[in-house]
């Protein structure tokens, strides 16, 4: 009776191990088999295709050549990265496309750069974000980026300091100089009651001696309905991040009225309060900015131990601030008629029924919105000194 | 499930069966006969069973030159010197007074000594190594306590050191083992009851508890799980442990062994029962937890932080030992995108050359590992360096140039190597070791789905788990307030106030309350 029983387990038990190896169904990639992508460009082409550009990580250190070669890439030589594109009707046909290009799996997974190229920009970049939000495998969390030119170009850099493109401008963007927009974040804003957006601004600096080309930021594209209307400089993103509440490290240099020379602020921190008002018909937004600073260096003949030249200092400080965001304010209301600071969303939350009512008309309303600017800067500590040590004069 | 389990019951229990019906041996008729008047008929019962024992000696002489008489003993178990002074001297010379045992037993100069009636009593005595004494005209004999045998001197424990704290450790000699204990637990209340288990070896066991703290009916649960054991043989101490335990399907231990008679005090103290087993040098605790793994007789020698931080270092490594090859190989072909982009770079350029998948890679490293280790521990000491040597230098070196390996996963299995030698118990982390390796399928084949089930179902087998009634995850589930002070925290002696309610809640208080030391008050001095 038990050598049955005994037979009848072990058979079960055999039965049941077969189950693990027949599961058809299996996502198990090997790392081996993966064609890592960490930074990705989109491009229209010529016959209005959408060409995808990626950056693959090469693991194998003797077939890096080879393939680098075939990339016909102008960064050449040794590197670690190749770009490869390729070009389709909707991101998905270019990504299988581009899948038919490459003997591993594409791996979005570590993906951490998206750059929209000029052209593909002013035509529009809702095409590749609905892939990107809908799709799994893309992060959420990547950056975005706009590049003057084709992102292609960028992709193939290969600058000093970082080991690619992706490296680059993902630091450069965690670095809160510039604006730091991701997927999410760009998503949201061109579905939000503002339908406009900004992404920061990619150019490439040109090779000089032994440094190579490398990306920067400089200044940010602003993206209206999808399509990109226009661009901002360096100075006025300052204003555009003053009035996002996204400003996090800056250093002001002011020059106090009467005085020689120059002081640098150290912002410690900043913080920008949108109060929207409905008179009527006449709508008005309140900018409450509020800064505290570190005197980092003084160059005038001031003695900022004395609270009168803190003071003065900080009005200097305020009309710095004030006239970025003014001109960021004109660039934005006037020339483009993009809602790229979501004034819309302030009202929505204090005004719904007035916002509903004329969310038709916003942009009729947005460029008249009066914009009135309270700024609150705070000199904190002058430093370790008072006196500058060494007088103007002597220098 | 329940059928599959009685199924693989039946299929381990057929062959028991066959045995308990089956006449046990060495039980015959003849050992249950009283023992006779005449010196030469118990003799001759006597040498039939100890047929062809040439270690056992008969020693005829008369007592007073008269009497005839038998001094029966096991050579090399006797103390045959002090025999010849303090027995056969005095009886075989000027022994004037009536030949009778009581007079007899006078005139030996030796403090312990018993009556035997039947045979099998005189096997019995004969086998503790006590030189039995049988005469003419009585129906009695006399066993005489001069048992004595080589033995192993006390030495440090070696699967237990300490840097500071005790150093003794428990010998093969049950006798030695119970005074080691008495002589840290010098009051009346601590008890020693003895049996003896085994049909051939007779081995003699004692279980050891304190009277008022122990729970009196963990105590008789102990008992009646030893009595039922039927065997031919106990060796050592893991027989009793896999005849009494729990849930014999279980990977984990549910008796603590220890070598230490520190360890076995302290759990005395808390409630607990001690087995001792002859011929073991360590002794059994139940019942214990889980956390009783994880806390090492070197926590309560160092400072109480320190003891604290370890132990917490303890359970972070416990989990990498089970856990990290896995993790791994979960991530490595599943979760890509869970480690930092530059790790995943590094890792799969080192990948690059291997032709496995990593789950083959990690089952063969973790193999080699293994290998390793027992090949290391059965060898001698100077030996042993020589396997480590080669073992993880040259072949973890060399597994990763001839392409076979890659860096990282060679460092994973070195890690989780590590980690499970920081589990203080030798058997509690060799069954970690074990579970890695189904761990590691569940991981390569479902990812961390596999995992987080893995994880579950050693959760849910820990919290079903039971040892004599304790629950194994106890006190943290069911979650016992009072006991948390020694669990993930090592707390200070002055704030272990009281026991462990796990075995029992009487005499819960272990020392005065409120002794926090400082330097004594001004106002409280005079």
């Amino acid at each position: 009776m038990y050598t049955t029983k005994r037979k009848t387990i072990l058979v079960l038990f055999f039965l049941s191990i077969q189950t693990l190896l027949l599961s058809g169904c299996w996502d198990r990639t090997e790392v081996n088999d993966l064609a890592i992508i960490t930074a990705a460009g989109f491009d229209v082409t010529d016959d209005h295709k959408l060409e995808l550009s990626v950056n693959i990580f090469i693991t194998n250190p003797s077939g890096g050549e080879q393939m680098g070669g075939m990339s016909g890439g102008d960064g050449g030589g040794a590197g670690q990265f190749i770009v490869r594109s390729a070009a389709g009707l909707t991101m998905a046909d270019a990504v299988s496309k581009l899948q038919q290009m490459l003997p591993r799996k594409v791996f979005w997974g570590h993906n951490e750069v998206f750059i929209f190229g000029e052209r593909l920009a002013k035509q529009g970049v809702d095409e590749p974000i609905e892939y990107l939000t809908r799709h799994p495998d893309a992060r959420e969390r990547a950056n975005v980026f706009v590049s003057k030119g084709l992102a292609k170009d960028v992709l193939q850099l290969q600058p000093s300091i970082e080991r690619n493109t992706a490296e680059v401008l993902r630091e450069m963007a965690k670095s809160q100089t510039g604006l730091n927009i991701t997927v999410k974040e760009l998503a949201q804003m061109l579905a939000g009651k503002a339908n406009a957006a900004v992404i920061p601004w990619v150019e490439i600096e040109q090779a000089q001696g032994t440094q190579k080309a490398t990306p920067f930021i400089n200044g940010t594209a602003i993206v209206k309905n999808g399509k990109m209307v226009g661009r901002m400089n360096d100075y006025t993103t300052r204003g555009i991040m003053w009035l996002r509440n996204e400003v996090k490290s800056a250093t002001v240099t002011v020059s106090p009225k009467g005085t020689k020379g120059y002081v640098s602020l150290y912002l410690i921190k900043s913080h920008t309060e949108l109060v929207p008002h409905i008179d009527g018909d006449n709508w008005s937004v309140t900018v409450k900015i509020e800064t505290q600073d570190d005197i980092v260096e003084n160059t005038t003949d001031l003695n900022l131990m004395e609270p009168e030249h803190t003071q003065e200092l900080e009005t200097e400080l305020g009309t710095d601030i004030e006239n970025r965001v003014k001109k960021a304010l004109t660039k934005a209301q006037e020339e483009m008629n993009a809602d790229i600071f979501n004034f819309a969303d302030a009202f929505y939350r204090k005004y719904p029924k007035e916002w509903n009512q004329a969310k038709d008309r916003w942009d009729e309303i947005f460029p008249e919105v009066e914009v009135k600017l309270e700024t609150n800067p705070k000199v904190t500590r002058v430093g370790l000194t008072g006196k500058s040590l060494i007088k103007p004069e002597q220098r | 499930m329940g059928n599959w389990k009685k199924s693989l019951k039946h299929l381990l229990r057929s062959d028991r069966r066959k045995l308990v019906n089956a006449e046990l041996p060495g039980k015959n008729q003849q050992t249950e006969t009283l023992l006779s008047g005449y010196v030469n008929e118990n003799l001759q019962i006597i040498q039939s069973i100890y047929a062809d024992c040439s270690d056992v000696i008969f020693h005829d002489f008369l007592i007073g030159n008269k009497t005839k008489a038998v001094l029966i003993y096991i050579d090399g178990l006797t103390n045959v010197e002090e025999v010849d002074q303090h027995v056969l001297a005095p009886l075989q010379q000027n022994f004037t007074l009536e030949h009778t045992l009581p007079n007899i037993r006078k005139k030996i100069a030796v403090s312990s000594i018993k009556h035997v009636r039947t045979v099998a009593d005189v096997i019995e005595e004969i086998s503790s190594g006590n030189p039995v004494l049988l005469m003419n005209q009585e129906n009695q004999g006399l066993s005489i306590g001069l048992s004595r045998w080589e033995k192993r001197g006390i030495e440090e424990p070696v699967a237990e050191s300490v840097l500071r704290g005790p150093r003794e450790g428990f010998i093969e000699t049950l006798r030695t083992n119970t005074s080691l204990l008495r002589r840290k637990l010098k009051s009346p209340n601590l008890k020693i009851k003895s049996m003896n288990i085994g049909t051939y070896t007779r081995t003699p066991i004692a279980i050891a508890y304190i009277e008022g703290i122990a729970d009196p009916a963990l105590i008789e649960e102990m008992t009646s799980r030893l009595q039922r054991i039927e065997i031919d043989g106990v060796l050592a101490d893991a027989y009793i442990e896999e005849l009494i335990e729990d849930d014999p399907y279980s990977p984990f231990p549910q008796l603590l062994s220890t070598e230490r008679p520190d360890v076995a005090s302290a759990y005395l103290l808390e409630g607990h029962v001690v087995v001792l087993v002859d011929g073991a040098p360590s002794v059994l605790i139940a019942p214990v937890t889980f956390i009783s793994f994880m806390q090492s007789p070197a926590d309560y020698y160092e400072r109480y932080f320190v003891g604290t931080a370890i132990r917490w270092l303890r359970f972070l490594f416990f989990a990498i030992s089970l856990l990290a090859p896995s993790l791994y190989v979960a991530v490595l072909t599943f979760h890509q995108e869970m480690i930092p982009t530059s790790l995943l770079l590094t890792v799969a350029k080192s990948r690059e050359q291997v032709p496995f998948p990593a789950l083959v890679e990690a089952l063969l490293m973790e193999t080699m590992f293994e290998a390793l280790r027992e090949a290391g521990a059965r060898l001698p000491k100077q030996i042993g360096s020589a396997v480590s040597i080669v073992g993880a230098l040259v072949i973890g070196q060399a597994s990763i140039t001839s392409g076979i390996a890659s860096a990282p996963m060679v460092m994973v299995v070195a890690i989780t190597g590590i980690a499970s030698f920081m589990v203080p118990r030798f058997t509690v982390g060799i069954s970690v070791r074990l579970l890695r390796f189904p761990m590691m399928f569940l991981a390569g084949f479902l990812g961390f789905l596999g995992l987080i089930l893995g994880i579950i179902m050693i959760l849910i087998h820990l919290l079903n788990l039971r040892s004599f009634g304790v629950p194994y995850t106890s006190p943290l589930a069911p979650m016992k307030g009072r006991d948390m002070k020694d669990v993930l925290i090592r707390a200070p002696y002055w704030a272990l106030n009281t026991r462990p309610g796990l075995s029992g809640e009487s005499n819960k208080y272990r020392q005065a309350p409120g002794q926090q030391p400082g330097p004594t008050k001004r106002d409280e001095e005079g």
